[in-house]
C-alpha cells in the first residue's frame, strides 16, 4: 500500500527530474543560440570592418582631391578668400603691394 | 524521540517488531540522504554560475574585449581608418579528393580566369594532399565556388592587416608580420594594445599628411633630389599632424619594399641641418645675458680658427647685430656669438632642448643625434651654424616649437590628446619674443634668406639652412647639399611648426643653378601653408594689425648696400 507522503515524494522527484531535464535542454539550446549570435556578431563585425576599410579607401585624400579638382572644379582657398572683415579695407592695398614686389 | 529509544533498546531480547523498526529507520535515513543529495544536485545544476568553466560562452558575452578578436584599428585624428584587419579567404585543394580532374579544372577556370589550364593540370595531378591555389579570393568568387560544388576544395579564413590609404603615413604606421605581430612603427610600439583589440588614435591628420607628401614630392622631382622629410607639429602641445619621409612605400607591400624606402628620414635619419641651428645660437645668446640685440660683430673678413676658415655665403663688409646675423645667415657672426657664450653654455642648452638624445616619440625608428663634444672653440663655432651636429628633422621641429612656445619645452607625440604634464621652461618668454620677431624677418624682410616662403596673411617665420652633405668615406661633399627650413605660423602667436628637409637637390635652369634652401625649401613652405592654413583654422591677418605689433618686436635690418656707403 502506497502512503500519501511517499506518493508526494515520488511526484516531487518526478517533477524535479523533468524540470531539471528541461532546464538543461533549454540551457543547451541557449548556448547554441549564443554561439550562433556570437558567430553572427563576428561575421557582422568582419563585414563592418571591410566596409569601413572600403569607405576609407574611397575617402583617400588623393582621390578626394582629384574629384574636387577634376569633377567639381574646386580650387584651393587663397588668403584673399577668407579675410577678416575688419582687415578687408587694408588687405587689398597690402596684397597688391606685395604682388608688385 | 525514536532515535533516543532506539539506543535504549535491549538487543539481547531480539524482538521482531523492534528489528523492523530499526530497518525502517535505517531505510528512512538512507532515503532522506538520497533526497538531500538529489535536491542539492538539482539546485546546483539548475542555477547558472558565471564563474563556472563550463559556461565559458556566458563569460565571453559579459567580457567585451574577448568578443572583438581582431587586431585593433589605427585611426587618424579625425577617426579615419589608417590600418584595419579584415578576414580574407584563401583557396586550397586536396588533389587526392578530386574525382574528375578535367571537369574540376574547367569549373575553376570559369570562376578564376587568371588560373592557367596547363599549370592547374600540373599542380592538381600530384600526390600532395594540400595545395594553395589562390592566397585571396573575393566573397563573390567564394559564392560561385559553393554553387559550382567542386570536390576537394578547402576554403581557409585568414586575418589580413590592410592600410586603405596605401602610401599615406606608411613610415609612421609600420607593419605586422605574417602572424599579426607588429614589427615596425606604431604597429610595433602599440602591439600589445592592438593585439588586445583596442584601437589607437594618432595625432596625424590624413589630409595634411597628403598635402605635405604631394608638395614635397613635387619639389623633390623638380630639383632631382634623393628624398626629403616634412613635419607639421602643433606648437603648443607637440602633436604631430604630419610626418612625411620620402621616398616612401605602399604600407600593404611592406615585405617587398627596399630598405632604402623603409628608412624614416623624418625621425631616424640624422643630418647636419646647417643654418637652421642659428636660431638656437641666437636664443642661447639672449638667454645667457652676455649679448644683447645691439651688440655688433664684424663679419667683413673670413674668420680663421685653427686650420679652418669660416666664410659667409652672403658677405657683408660691416659689423652686424644678432637679428642681422640671423636674417643674412652669417656663419662668421654666428661663430663669434658662440665664442662669447662658450661650449658649456651651448651644450647645456642643446641638452635641455633635447638635441643630444633620442626623442621620446611613439615609434621605434628614432635616430640618436651625433654632436662633436670636444669643447674646442672651433667645434663650438661650427655647431653654432649647424656643422658638427647631426639631428633628425623631428629634433629640429621640436626645438623650434620649444623656442616659439614661450620657451616651454614641447615634446613631440604621435598620439592624439596625450597630455604632457611637465612644464619645463628652457628659455624665457622675453627671449622667445626676440627669436620669433627675427624668424618673421627672415621671411618678410627683403634681405631675408626665406623670402620665397612668404605667404601673404599667414605671417610665416623661420630659418633656412643649407649644409654640405657628409661623405660616407669622411669629410664633406662640395657637390651635395642638405637643405632645410624650420619655422612656425602665424608668428605673432605660433600655432603650428613646419620643418622641411630635402636631401641632395640639384641646381636647375629655373633656379639659375642654385640649390640652396632659399630656392629649394622656402617656396614649398609658402605652398604648404597656403594649402593647410584654412584646414587648420588659421585665418589670414594683417601684419599691421595691433595684435601683431603688440606681440613682436621690430628690428631694423641693413642690407648689402649699407656697406657700400661706409
Amino acid at each position: 500500500m502506497i502512503r500519501y507522503p511517499s506518493s508526494l515524494i515520488f511526484f516531487v522527484i518526478l517533477f524535479t527530474g523533468i524540470s531539471l531535464y528541461q532546464i538543461k535542454h533549454s540551457i543547451t539550446k541557449k548556448e547554441i543560440e549564443l554561439t550562433q549570435i556570437k558567430n553572427n556578431i563576428k561575421s557582422a563585425q568582419s563585414n563592418i570592418n571591410i566596409l569601413k576599410a572600403e569607405l576609407s579607401y574611397l575617402k583617400r585624400p588623393d582621390r578626394i582631391e582629384k574629384i574636387a579638382l577634376e569633377k567639381l572644379g574646386l580650387r584651393e582657398i587663397l588668403p584673399t578668400d577668407i579675410w577678416n572683415i575688419n582687415d578687408l579695407v587694408n588687405a587689398t592695398n597690402i596684397l597688391s603691394n606685395g604682388e608688385n614686389k | 524521540m525514536k532515535i533516543f529509544n532506539f539506543f535504549n533498546l535491549d538487543l539481547s531480547k531480539q524482538n521482531q517488531s523492534k528489528f523492523r523498526k530499526i530497518k525502517l529507520l535505517i531505510c528512512s535515513l538512507l532515503l532522506i540522504m538520497s533526497f538531500t543529495i538529489i535536491g542539492y544536485r538539482t539546485i546546483s545544476l539548475a542555477s547558472i554560475n558565471k564563474e563556472d568553466v563550463s559556461n565559458k560562452a556566458y563569460a565571453e558575452i559579459e567580457n567585451e574585449p574577448n568578443l572583438k578578436s581582431l587586431r585593433g584599428n589605427i585611426y587618424d585624428r579625425n577617426n579615419k581608418i589608417l590600418a584595419t584587419t579584415i578576414s580574407t579567404l584563401s583557396l586550397n585543394v586536396n588533389p587526392q579528393e578530386i574525382l574528375n580532374l578535367d571537369q574540376t579544372i574547367t569549373k575553376l577556370i570559369k570562376i578564376f580566369p587568371q588560373l592557367k589550364e596547363k599549370d592547374l593540370y600540373k599542380r592538381l595531378n600530384s600526390n600532395k594532399r594540400h595545395i594553395n591555389l589562390l592566397k585571396e579570393i573575393s566573397p563573390r568568387e567564394y559564392v560561385n565556388l559553393l554553387n559550382a560544388g567542386i570536390e576537394g576544395l578547402k576554403i581557409e579564413t585568414k586575418n589580413k592587416r590592410i592600410y586603405p590609404n596605401n602610401t599615406l603615413a606608411s613610415h609612421i604606421l609600420g607593419a605586422t608580420d605574417i602572424d599579426g605581430n607588429g614589427i615596425a612603427g606604431i604597429e610595433k610600439m602599440f602591439d600589445s594594445q592592438l593585439q588586445g583589440g583596442r584601437d589607437v588614435t594618432l595625432s596625424i591628420h590624413s589630409g595634411i599628411q597628403h598635402i605635405i607628401r604631394k608638395l614635397l614630392l613635387n619639389q623633390i622631382k623638380k630639383f632631382e633630389a634623393e628624398g626629403g622629410a616634412g613635419i607639421i607639429m602643433n606648437a603648443k602641445n607637440g602633436e604631430v599632424l604630419s610626418s612625411v619621409s620620402l621616398p616612401d612605400y605602399n604600407a600593404n607591400n611592406y615585405n617587398s619594399v627596399l630598405n632604402e624606402k623603409l628608412f624614416n628620414k623624418a625621425t631616424k635619419g640624422i643630418y647636419e641641418l646647417g643654418s637652421t641651428l642659428k636660431l638656437i645660437t641666437a636664443a642661447i645668446a639672449f638667454e645667457s645675458n652676455l649679448i644683447n640685440e645691439n651688440d655688433v660683430f664684424d663679419v667683413s673678413k673670413p674668420l680663421k680658427v685653427s686650420s679652418r676658415i669660416i666664410n659667409d655665403f652672403h658677405p657683408l663688409n660691416y659689423a652686424i647685430n644678432i637679428p642681422e646675423v640671423i636674417v643674412h645667415s652669417s656663419n662668421i657672426g654666428s661663430a663669434k656669438i658662440a665664442e662669447k657664450f662658450g661650449s658649456s653654455t651651448q651644450l647645456k642648452y642643446l641638452k635641455s632642448l633635447g638635441l643630444l638624445s633620442k626623442l621620446s616619440l611613439e615609434i621605434p625608428e628614432l635616430g640618436k643625434p651625433q654632436v662633436l663634444i670636444d669643447k674646442k672653440v672651433l667645434s663650438t663655432m661650427t655647431i653654432s651654424y649647424g656643422h658638427g651636429i647631426s639631428i633628425t628633422p623631428m629634433h629640429l621641429a621640436s626645438a623650434t616649437a620649444t623656442i616659439v612656445n614661450s620657451g616651454v619645452k614641447v615634446n613631440p607625440t604621435l598620439i592624439k590628446g596625450k597630455i604632457d604634464k611637465k612644464n619645463e621652461v628652457i628659455i624665457s618668454n622675453k627671449t622667445s619674443i626676440k627669436i620669433k620677431s627675427i624668424m618673421r624677418l627672415v621671411v618678410s624682410n627683403e634681405y631675408g634668406t626665406a623670402k620665397k616662403a612668404e605667404a601673404p596673411g599667414y605671417l610665416i617665420g623661420g630659418k633656412t639652412g643649407t649644409a654640405e652633405k657628409i661623405n660616407p668615406s669622411g669629410g664633406y661633399s662640395k657637390k651635395e647639399n642638405i637643405v632645410a627650413f624650420t619655422g612656425a605660423f602665424p608668428m605673432n602667436d605660433p600655432e603650428f611648426i613646419l620643418t622641411i628637409m630635402i636631401d641632395n637637390p640639384k641646381g636647375q635652369k629655373f633656379s639659375f643653378g642654385r640649390r640652396t634652401a632659399g630656392w629649394v625649401a622656402a617656396p614649398i613652405v609658402k605652398k604648404i601653408v597656403t594649402r593647410i592654413a584654412p584646414i587648420l583654422g588659421v585665418n589670414p591677418q594683417l601684419e599691421s594689425s595691433s595684435k601683431f605689433s603688440n606681440n613682436l618686436l621690430n628690428y631694423k635690418i641693413r642690407g648689402k648696400n649699407y656697406g657700400a656707403n661706409l
